[in-house]
């Protein structure tokens, strides 16, 4: 079966910093693939990477299609979409202002109903500027935009991060949607969270993929406990 | 003394001040979207006006229709826009240094290329109407009273484009956060080219409109470039409320000033006056901001914009 996300040999930095070295890594239709790895060990840079943001070389293929040399926008539009982990707003921009650019030539009062029925405390505050919003409102925005235009495939980098725990409740709902919907290639540092909604693991170290399977069968021969310093 | 002769064209009645607030809008408003929201220096922009013009002129003498002229006067700004965009200035967005050399290189470029084929003599543009009327005892010239409300329009057209179109969400989102838009889907390379070639078409529109009432030579755009930047600085870079506020004030001042005072030294106090407004501007923006605060947080979502935000804190903290 063709992997929605498929990664060969992939080089990428900032500048002349060459951050990923010969990553190679496969996210299977339906399944939650783990980017696990100690804080710098190249995670976040992966799917900036993935997503056109940085120069890179090798091979990026979205449900079969080379997509290695595309643009942000093109990558977005095809079905891979980003869940950045900081608060990623645009200042001066309404919450539907916000999810109206996610939806692009989508239909705009069905994704904004979707997006209300999600997560009913942004349907109350469409209007309001989205830099306004608390930080996990922010979260629930960013999951919400990436919900509403079914994706083919989602980078989601550590969406439950610095939230208080009653918006993490009310998040993680959403995000199992999200991961029964999509294809999901998620960078957490949570192992109950990475074990909850994970099936494999790729673990990252100083750019390179170290290990890689089965989440639980890594977790329980003691692999992540040592990789992680858990 | 070019910024003088610029407005020097304007009779001294009351109208004038009318006229003048709005030929400091018109020359302003293309700017807007080539320095102000896409924040290129670019020197450029009187030659845009040039460009303009000088369409109106040639196609004045080519058909005799200088009305025809004035609507294709966009068009000939918007394709040179389009060429040098592509061609060397769209790698050079949020690098001033670099682009106001490019931009300059570029106005002397367009200003050498029209001299060489108009050459350096004054030239005439048609005022189309001509003549005035009296109202209330103040004479109201045809033509500027057609620059007053093609001025209007254009802002509210501007201002429509920015607030309710797809494409004009897709540049605010464009110019505030240009790698979170691209992630987003939104074509910012393409989103910047078109908003440098809108910029410019109406700085092509605002030339021929003006070139019925000054005398055209190479230096035309030059008259209007100080005073364009004037406008949008002290209006605050990328606020279209800010640049009508400042071309109010700036022309307002110039044109009330030169009834009592020559025209250079109202000249002078205007320059004096943009130099104390960009001094104090931070100050206000920064009550502007507060007050602004305060009401978000005074209404009924204000949880949302404060509340909320205090209170996953406090449970993160907890």
């Amino acid at each position: 079966m063709t992997p929605v996300l498929g990664i060969s040999g992939l080089h990428a930095g900032y500048g002349s910093s060459i951050v990923l070295r010969d990553v190679s890594l496969e996210v299977p239709p339906g399944s939650v693939a783990c980017l696990m790895g100690r804080n710098g060990a190249g995670k976040t840079t992966l799917l900036r990477a993935l997503m056109g943001a940085l120069p890179r070389t090798g091979t990026v293929q979205l449900d079969g299609r080379d997509i290695s040399d595309w643009n942000g926008h093109r990558i977005n539009r095809a079905g891979m979409v980003w869940v950045p982990q900081e608060d990623a707003v645009f200042p001066g921009l309404t919450v539907r202002e916000h999810l109206f650019i996610a939806l692009g030539r989508r239909a705009r009062d069905a994704g904004l109903a979707e997006a209300a029925e999600l997560f009913p405390i942004l349907g109350e505050r469409m209007d309001q500027e989205a830099q306004t919003l608390s930080g996990g409102e922010r979260k629930m925005l960013g999951i919400a935009q990436a919900l509403i235009v079914r994706p083919k495939l989602v980078l989601m980098d550590e969406p439950t991060e610095g939230v208080a725990p009653i918006i993490v409740e009310q998040l993680q709902p959403a995000i199992r949607v999200l991961t029964e919907s999509a294809a999901v290639l998620l960078v957490e540092q949570n192992i109950d969270t990475a074990l909850a909604l994970g099936s494999q693991a790729y673990v990252l170290e100083h750019g390179t993929i170290v290990e890689a399977g089965d989440i639980r069968r890594l977790y329980d021969d003691g692999v992540l406990e040592r990789r992680l310093g858990l | 003394m070019r910024v003088v002769a610029a407005v020097s064209f304007l009779p001294p009645d009351s109208f004038n001040v009318v006229v003048l607030i709005a030929v400091f809008t018109l020359i302003a408003l293309g700017l807007h979207f080539t320095f102000g929201l896409l924040n290129m220096v670019n020197l450029a922009h009187g030659e845009f006006l040039l460009i303009g013009a000088y369409t109106a002129f040639q196609i004045q003498e080519t058909t005799g229709n200088v009305v025809l002229g004035i609507l294709l006067a966009p068009v000939a700004a918007a394709i040179v826009a389009l060429v040098v965009e592509r061609g060397v200035l769209r790698s050079l967005y949020d690098r001033p240094l670099d682009s106001l050399l490019a931009t300059f290189g570029l106005a002397v470029i367009i200003r050498q290329v029209v001299q060489l084929i108009y050459s350096a003599n004054p030239r005439r543009v048609q005022d189309v109407i001509g003549g005035s009327f009296e109202v209330a005892g103040f004479n109201v010239p045809w033509w500027r009273l057609v620059v007053v409300i093609a001025t209007i329009a254009l802002v509210a057209l501007v201002s429509a484009i920015l607030a309710k179109t797809a494409f004009g969400l897709h540049a605010r989102a464009t110019v505030r956060n240009p790698a979170l838009a691209e992630t987003m889907g939104i074509n910012v390379a393409l989103v910047r080219t078109v908003m440098f070639a809108l910029g410019s078409a109406i700085a092509g529109l605002a030339g021929a409109l003006l070139a019925p009432i000054n005398t055209l030579d190479p230096q035309f755009g030059l008259l209007f470039l100080v005073n364009s930047f004037l406008v949008v600085i002290l209006g605050g870079q990328g606020s279209l409320r800010g640049l009508v506020v400042a071309a109010a004030l700036l022309g307002g001042s110039l044109s009330i000033l030169q009834f009592f005072i020559s025209t250079v030294h109202a000249q002078i106090i205007v320059l004096l006056i943009a130099i104390l407004g960009v001094r104090v501007r931070p100050v206000f923006a920064e009550r502007i901001a507060a007050s602004r605060q305060r009401r978000s947080s005074a209404h009924g979502s204000g949880p949302g914009s404060g509340g909320t935000a205090l209170t996953a804190e406090a449970l993160r903290d907890g």
